[in-house]
């Protein structure tokens, strides 16, 4: 049976504090039901935001909990996507290149692997700076027809 | 998170439950097992079947506590991992790095093994 994606569009501001990052990963769950994604899809899209407002949070606001959040979500055309933007420093992910895991892997190095696992999570990332000094990581997700 | 001890066979399980996040919240994960490497308890399973939920930050602990471990000549083995668990680890390559066992049980076989061979 062929299920339909519900089209919506829904936002939420939040401070830069890793404490409201369950409530974004909240957001996006409750998002997801409503727009009638898989379980799978879902929990892929968590893991990819998560991802990005945890960068937004350590390089864009260097931890300071007084920066903000804005989320996105528009789910249409079986795309669902979200966009994240900050106020922060700016950041590029061009500037950041794939880990390469086989070295990752023999210096066994923590970190990095956020933007490698938004890269395989989702079908496409993009970063824009915007007017404002506004900077926006958008994340989208193909739905199967 | 929250985790639980307990030993068997001279390995030291560490049962995890909730969601794996890493930062501060794992501070007191990374002293204990850093209190039985001094004990001379080197064998080391992870039981994850408790975790709903990991991120990059997560896996970073994982990967840390692991180093830790075998620094000291032992081995950080997991056990019990879910589907979405084994996918992560798998997309990052981690499971190249990571012994992972379907049970503890089995896992902490596995250094009995080691020891017999």
């Amino acid at each position: 049976m062929k299920i339909k994606t519900k089209e919506i569009n829904r936002k939420i501001k939040v401070k830069s504090t890793t404490d409201n990052l369950s409530r974004i990963r909240d957001f996006i769950h409750k998002t997801g039901m409503e727009c009638k994604l898989k379980k799978e899809a879902i929990g892929e899209i968590i893991l990819a935001v998560d991802e990005a407002c945890t960068n937004v949070i350590k390089h864009a606001y260097h931890f300071s909990p007084e920066g903000e959040i804005e989320i996105n979500v528009k789910c249409k055309n079986n795309k669902f996507s979200v966009s994240i933007t900050d106020k922060g420093e700016k950041f590029n992910i061009k500037d950041i290149k794939d880990p390469d895991l086989e070295e990752y892997h023999k210096e066994k190095r923590v970190g990095g692997l956020g933007i490698f696992l938004m890269k395989k999570l989702m079908d496409e990332v993009k970063y824009s700076h915007l007017t404002g000094n506004r900077n926006r990581v958008t994340l989208v997700k193909y739905l199967p027809n | 998170m929250k985790f639980k001890v307990s030993e068997k066979y001279g390995a030291v399980i560490f049962s995890i439950k909730g969601k794996l996040l890493g930062g501060s919240e794992t501070n007191d994960f990374n002293e204990t097992i850093r209190k039985y490497l001094k004990e001379g308890k080197k064998n080391i399973v992870v039981d994850l079947s408790g975790v709903s939920y990991v991120n990059s930050t997560g896996m970073g602990m994982l990967i840390r506590n692991y180093t830790t471990v075998a620094n000291e000549g032992g081995k950080l083995k997991l056990a019990e991992i879910n589907e979405r668990m084994r996918g992560l680890l798998s997309i990052t390559k981690l499971n190249q790095i990571f012994e992972i066992y379907d049970s503890v049980d089995e896992a902490v076989g596995s250094f009995r093994q080691t020891a017999e061979a």
